[in-house]
């Protein structure tokens, strides 16, 4: 069926029941898959003001058409779901293999729905659909519960093909920086999934098959295959950077321009150990892993020696680094080594859980709290007690119960709001608005918070792979914003990932899809799927009540400005480059979609 | 005679390789199943195998090979396809799959999509 398999699979949870459903031709070519038609089904569905964590709420896997064919980067699958954290819709990209095998094992998109009545494992393999009873699998780490269920299955040869989604202990507690983990350690990236699944007494899911997926014009597209490839050889950025040292290199460019954060967005002159690829290469031995049919490979395995975490692990990529690393204070590449396994192994999101633990130790350096108050020596730049935070989170004792709320709340608990660096309850992934303009924008007025996968402004604010844009210019900018939203979403709908836009061009992609799934697409018909999926998402998010009041950007970036080196005196002028974002949207003054732009993008107000 | 040398240092995992096997041998179809080169993954490695002959009984040589201290089940690299390794049988005809050696030359297509040197043609 060119691409798709065309079936979608239907669990309830609270009957232990399934169903086999045929995915509507017309909404496939309005939201092609992936995250578009997961937000779809999803905003049809589930009512926008629904409990997150209720029964009544859904969790959507949906990988989009292109995912499994062997088109380039064609591996990822989307999450959706209403996020426990923000509030908003969440569509968080998963990579590694899962997406792939869940179209091998017969599904374009599996529907979780209800809430079992004791823990659950959801195995499809081979055309079996179970539910396994996880009551033993409850409480254990990602891993452990990945090597458990393989060797349940007592036979080495299917474990090696099978592939699995799982909650670690956050998740089950219903932390709302929890996230889902993948393939071993691959975190999906975004909090406020992870406990929804756990509410739904959901443990992991498993996924095998052997369904063959068809591509409409064989011939041509293993040129275009060809092509690309080569494309993606000639580039450096994607040829050597990403194959070399993964997202990590991007630290040593950011973090001389004041766009990687330190101390809670305080940017304050702290003197670092050099964190770049060479620091890497040296704390790291490095090994280069792929996800589904990517000729990048820049996800970077190791073995881990430090006396908390032992054994195979992920080398920290730039979220880890800025997140769990520089925002805390802490340089020393071995510990926020260990930091982001502690999250993959207790299923927490790095960005929300180094967003939050850079609160709390704002808040002892504000002396709004204390050390012996909040019973860990929190403080910039101690290794130990951020690896102890985050041991504590997952099991909720004593006072990192409070932290496993996410930064927002921690803050306000202490009436602080102020030191929450984040959009509508999600933290900040680290780049400072202030230092990179255009993501600033993007950061504000991203649908499920401020995530930077969600609008890749930087390629060219930084990188100027399209464009040699200046980071500190506002100029162009809402329109850069626009175009980076809308490509994101038509790629995650599709199913590719997103970092090739490095190496390829947007249009490179474009006979792929066609001579993948038989269409005849242009680039502005795809961007424009782009821009129906984008305010898709929105709309639902003003139906649960989260409209362009909540555009905003903490304070300290629009107020204070950075204090020294370069970028010194800037702040963000989002504020300024709103309206006329908004107007090229085709929203109102107050961030909802016009009547008039539903209507050219076919999408009913109901 | 040209043949295909495997590093397995170099080899992501990315399975690239199976899929290009696949749309090569059977028309318009991806599906790692149907090819004819799978990729084992063993500890934190990943092992390409390019299929041999199916042989209807399981051998009695098993043995651990060591590589780099590591111990690893000899079947797991193992080209042949027997009954108790289940790998390299057609997904939707159950026939035993073995590779050919395809592809327009210089490359076949597993080895033209391995776009890391872990598949590599040389002459010798
Ligand atoms: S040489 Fe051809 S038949 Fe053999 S494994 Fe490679 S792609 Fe498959
Ligand atoms: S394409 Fe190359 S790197 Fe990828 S799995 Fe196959 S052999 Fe390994």
């Amino acid at each position: 069926m060119n691409g798709w398999v065309g079936r979608c699979l239907r669990v309830n949870l609270t009957e232990g029941k399934h169903s086999i459903e045929e995915l509507v031709p017309e909404s496939r070519e309005k939201f092609l898959g992936g995250r578009g038609l997961g937000v779809k089904v999803y905003a049809d569905e589930v009512p926008p003001q629904t409990d997150p964590l209720s029964p009544d709420n859904k969790l959507i896997f949906s990988s989009g058409p292109l995912v499994g064919t062997g088109a380039v980067t064609g591996a990822s699958c989307n999450v959706v779901t209403k996020s426990s954290l923000s509030g908003t819709i969440a569509c968080a990209k998963m990579r590694g293999h899962f997406g792939a095998e869940m179209k091998y094992a017969g599904f374009d998109m599996i529907i979780v729905e209800g809430k079992a009545e004791s823990p659950v494992i959801l195995s499809i393999m081979d055309d079996k659909i179970r539910l396994v009873s996880a009551l033993e699998y409850w409480g254990r780490s990602t891993s452990e519960t990945e090597d458990r269920f393989k060797a349940s299955l007592g036979d080495q040869w299917t474990a090696r093909e099978t592939f699995l989604a799982t909650i670690g202990p956050a998740g089950e507690r219903l932390l709302p920086i929890a996230n889902i983990v993948n393939d071993r350690f691959l975190s999906v990236g975004g909090a406020g999934i992870g406990a929804v699944m756990g509410s739904k007494n959901l443990k992991a899911v498993a996924v095998k098959g052997q369904h063959s997926l068809e591509v409409s014009d064989g011939n041509r597209f293993v040129q275009v295959v060809n092509t690309m490839i080569n494309k993606l050889n000639s580039s450096p950025l994607t040829s050597q950077s990403m194959t070399q040292w993964g997202t990590a290199f991007l630290v040593g460019l950011c973090y001389p321009k004041k766009i990687l954060p330190n101390n809670n967005f305080l940017q304050a002159s702290v003197s670092l150990k050099n964190l770049g690829t060479d620091a890497l290469e040296s704390a790291f031995a490095l090994r280069s892993r792929g996800c589904f049919a990517c000729p990048v490979a820049c996800i970077k395995k190791t073995e881990m020696k430090h006396h908390i975490y032992e054994g195979k692990g992920m080398v920290p990529t730039y979220l880890a680094i800025g997140s769990l690393g520089l925002n805390c204070g802490i340089s020393d590449l071995s510990t926020i080594g260990t930091a982001s396994m502690l999250c993959a192994e207790a299923g927490l999101d790095p960005v929300a859980a180094g967003g939050t633990l850079a609160t709390a130790m704002e808040l002892v350096e504000k002396k709004v709290t204390t050390k012996d108050e909040l019973k860990i020596d929190l403080q910039f730049g101690n290794d130990n007690s951020l690896l102890e935070a985050l041991q504590l989170i997952s099991t909720k004792k004593g006072h990192a119960k409070r932290m496993g709320q996410g930064a927002k709340a921690l803050a306000e608990s202490f009436e602080r709001p102020d030191l929450f660096m984040g959009v509508k309850g999600m933290s900040m992934a680290p780049f400072d608005p202030r230092a990179i303009q255009g993501m600033g924008l993007h950061f504000a007025t991203c649908n499920y918070g401020p995530h930077h996968l969600y609008g890749y402004t930087f390629i060219d604010e930084l990188l100027g792979v399209n464009e040699n844009l200046d980071p500190l210019t506002t100029e162009g900018k809402p329109a850069l914003v626009k175009l980076y939203q809308d490509t994101t979403a038509v790629m995650d709908s599709l199913g590719l990932c997103n970092w090739p836009l490095m190496g390829l061009k947007f249009k490179n992609f474009v006979p792929l899809i066609n001579s993948c799934l038989g269409t005849n697409y242009t680039a502005d018909d795809l961007l424009s799927i782009g821009e129906r999926v984008w305010n898709a998402e929105r709309l639902f998010n003003v139906k649960a009540g989260i409209d362009g009041s909540h555009d905003k950007l903490p304070a300290r970036f629009t107020e204070e400005p950075i204090s020294c080196g370069n970028g010194e005196g800037q702040v963000s002028m989002v504020n300024e480059m709103l309206p006329e974002y908004y107007s090229l949207r085709g929203w109102s003054g107050q961030g909802v979609p016009l009547a008039e732009t539903l209507k050219t993008l076919e999408l009913e107000d109901s | 005679m040209p043949r295909i040398k495997v590093d397995h240092a170099k080899c992501t995992g990315c399975r690239h390789c199976e899929i290009a096997c696949s749309l090569n041998h059977v028309a318009n179809t991806a599906n790692p199943r149907r090819a004819r080169i799978r990729i084992m993954k063993d500890e934190n490695r990943y092992y390409p195998v390019l299929s041999g002959p199916f042989v209807d009984a399981a051998c009695t040589s098993k043995q651990l090979i060591e590589i780099g201290g590591h111990k690893y089940d000899m079947c797991a690299f193992c080209r042949a396809s027997c009954p108790e390794k289940p790998y390299f049988i057609e997904a939707e005809t159950g026939i035993p799959l073995k590779c050919d050696f395809c592809g327009i030359p210089p490359a076949p297509s597993c080895v033209r999509w391995c776009n890391t040197g872990a598949l590599e043609l040389v002459e010798d």
